[in-house]
């Protein structure tokens, strides 16, 4: 299991009928670079889209570094569970008797203009939270009990393995329709991939407590030096959405890297690029592995798959139809038939 | 100079309202407006918090008026004497941040899953049942009556030197100062927040929810964050609304009109900008309970108003004014009077030390 980065154990994604992809399986090494072609349609984005978290597998298992992202079931969920179911209960025993309560609590022990005595509120309270009927009192405390706790179980399991989840175990990503925000800042941009990673909160951004300014300036220099990196730097206070298409992707690999991935994923990361931005992109690829980084990407410019990749899978209706180097899926047969023989004639 | 008013047009408003006092003292009677501009202020509150979450966070909330009534209730409960509680008026302030923060919590955390228009529907929906709550139960509540008396702030106030004591109604500018020293503090307190990572999620989730969820931001969480803090902001306008009044006054006072102002404040002045609250409550408010106001004052002192014809009282084309100004507005300029900009703080910039990137 050791060095695999990624490994994809028979996934399917099924939307209703449609099946997206049937029971693909893939292991990618750490430190490579892995490419994932097919033609249009084939589910190489619902295959992205599965393994970070966007949405759940209808079947199979994804692993990140022998791991599964998804939150442990621990005693605190539950702790959290059942105290939220709680505050529900009692909320709904105090609403459906919200007047007899107050009354007795607050309005018969208090004498205008004297000093109240919350003893006798006390007494008060206790003895008509007593008078209260079953049907009135335990009943709507339990339904709330049970509303409130597995209200809060179900939308826990359904968020526990989310994409949030899975950003925060080091899998970063990019997006085919590329997804930028546009009214902020390139610098702006970086910031909030660098978001999870910073520890202050929010009294600290409220007070401006020290540890905020630190934290904040390191920030910044470190998204200047993600934005030089991908050649953006001189534009860091123009709005995103004022970008090129080209500028736009490499922004958004730029945003991508500052949350420090272990894992990134580019989907069609060359789409309307020049013969120049795709060399000067093949450039920062290659480096990203230098420096560690395992990238996964889909891609159907063939020129820039078989020039960096390690390996490649194909896909075709959702399966995987081939895997190997870039010569091997070259030669396969199927592989050309499917996707490169129709697509560029790739000798 | 103009230079100076656009970069921080915020700071030169609020400026502008620390001078006008001294200003109104060489005007003519007439142009007084102090003792009306308080509400502006506690509406420019209100619509500060709605601003969090519809500005800048993209929730539709059409129900914000529900959290004002929730805190100027809490507030008349905390300090009315009608009450066993009586805490004063300072703390009472502090606990209505707090209620009004739990019940956006409250509100949030079950439908915070909802998008745009359904969202919007369940804080309508909410909006008219706190107020049918308020309506009925009496017990707590008193009904249509409303909570009165309420205390006046203990404050540091003007008349007679300046000494601290509760305000009586009628000190028109020691509320000014009151109203204006707090509006002063919430915008302090939400232009830190948007300029801090806070406020980026905030941005980042309105922008776009997938790709922010995609870098690891928690959105549920940044959700709740912006509405339990805009509906925190809200219960504060509530209670300053009430204690200003001495009374919360009829449920109805917090209605859904009261909602669609605050909305239609943000979109005047500009969704998610800080300074269009101010200028956009300043056009509407101001608009509303000033200008109509004076006219309808100097129309009778020239004697052209008459009680027989409706139209020549002038808060009878309210609602035509305001809406044909809506519908200018969103022709022309539909970002709004002062739309929010990208701010830069080259000052941190010293990219060339080593060690920043991990």
């Amino acid at each position: 299991m050791s060095g695999a980065a990624l490994r994809i154990e028979g996934v399917t994604v099924r939307f209703g009928g449609v099946v997206a992809n049937e029971s693909v399986s893939l292991e990618i090494p750490e430190h490579s670079i892995f490419a994932v072609i097919g033609p249009n349609g084939a589910g190489k984005t619902t295959l992205f889209n599965a393994v970070t978290g966007v949405h759940a597998p209808t079947a199979g298992e994804v692993y990140f570094f022998g791991e599964r992202a998804r939150l442990p079931v621990n005693a605190a969920v539950v702790a959290r569970a059942l105290l939220v179911g709680l505050l529900s209960g009692v909320g709904f025993f105090l609403s459906m008797n919200a007047q007899e309560l107050w009354t007795a609590t607050f309005d018969v022990p208090y004498v205008y203009g004297e000093p109240f005595d919350w003893m006798l509120g006390l007494e008060g309270f206790v003895g008509a939270a007593r008078e209260v009927p079953f049907t009135m009192g335990a009943l709507p405390a339990m339904i709330g009990l049970i509303i409130g706790s597995m209200t809060m179980l179900v939308l826990w399991s359904g968020s526990r393995g989310g994409s949030d989840v899975v950003a925060r175990t080091g899998v970063a990503r990019t997006f085919q329709n590329i997804r930028l925000f546009t009214e902020m800042s390139l610098v702006e941009n970086v910031l909030v991939g660098m978001d999870y990673r910073l520890r202050t909160g929010f009294w600290s951004a409220l007070l401006r407590l020290p540890q905020f300014g630190t934290e904040r300036l390191a920030a910044r220099r470190a998204s200047i030096k993600l934005l030089r990196f991908v050649g953006l730097e001189s534009r860091k206070a123009e709005a995103a959405g004022s970008l090129s298409y080209g500028h736009r992707r490499r922004l958004e690999i730029a945003r991508a890297l500052a949350s420090d991935p272990r894992i990134l994923l580019l989907d069609e990361p060359a789409a309307g690029m020049n013969p120049q931005e795709i060399s000067e992109l093949m450039e920062l690829i290659r480096s990203l592995r230098d420096r560690g980084i395992t990238v996964v990407l889909i891609e159907h410019h063939m020129k820039l798959v078989m020039g960096i990749s390690d390996r490649i899978a194909v896909l075709q209706y959702g399966r995987k139809i081939a895997e190997g180097t870039p010569e091997e899926v070259r030669c396969n047969p199927r592989c050309v038939e499917a996707y490169l023989g129709a697509d560029e004639g790739v000798a | 100079m103009v230079a100076v008013v656009r970069r921080n047009p915020t700071a030169v408003m609020l400026l502008l309202a620390l001078a006008w006092p001294a200003v109104e003292l060489v005007l003519p009677l007439r142009f007084h407006i102090a003792g009306s501009l308080r509400t502006v202020f506690i509406f420019a509150i209100l619509a500060l918090g709605l601003n969090v979450v519809s500005g800048f966070t993209g929730l539709l909330n059409l129900g914000i008026a529900a959290f004002m009534a929730i805190g100027a209730y809490a507030f008349g409960i905390l300090t009315c004497d009608t009450y066993p509680f009586q805490i004063g008026f300072w703390p009472a302030l502090l606990l209505t941040l707090i209620i009004g923060a739990m019940a956006g919590f409250l509100l949030g955390a079950p439908t915070i899953r909802l998008r745009g228009d359904y969202l919007a529907i369940v804080t309508l929906g909410f909006g008219e049942i706190v107020q049918d709550v308020l309506k009925n139960l009496q017990a707590i509540t008193k009904g249509m009556q409303g909570i009165n008396p309420l205390p006046s702030p203990t404050c540091c106030a003007s008349g007679g030197g300046w000494t601290w004591r509760e305000l009586q109604g009628g000190d028109h500018l020691s509320w000014y100062w009151l109203t204006l020293a707090i509006l002063s503090v919430c915008v302090l307190a939400v232009r830190r927040l948007e300029r801090s990572h806070i406020g980026r999620a905030w941005i980042s989730v309105r922008e776009d929810e997938l790709a922010s969820r995609a870098m690891g931001i928690r959105v549920d969480r940044v959700k709740l964050l912006a509405f339990a803090t805009g509906a925190s902001l809200a219960a504060l306008s509530g209670a300053l609304f009430a204690s200003s009044l001495s009374s919360t006054g009829e449920p109805s006072n917090y209605d859904f009109q009261v909602s669609i102002l605050a909305l239609c404040i943000i979109i005047v002045g500009g969704i998610g900008s800080v300074a269009g609250v101010l200028i956009g409550s300043l056009v509407m408010i101001g608009f509303n309970s000033i200008v109509l106001v004076k006219v309808a004052e100097w129309m009778q002192e020239v004697g052209w108003s008459s009680t027989s014809n409706v139209l020549a009282s002038p808060n009878n084309w309210k609602y035509l004014i305001f809406g044909v100004a809506l519908v200018l507005m969103v022709r022309f300029r539909p970002q709004g009077l002062l739309p929010p900009t990208i701010e830069d703080d080259p000052a941190h910039d010293a990219p060339d030390e080593p060690g920043a990137l991990r």
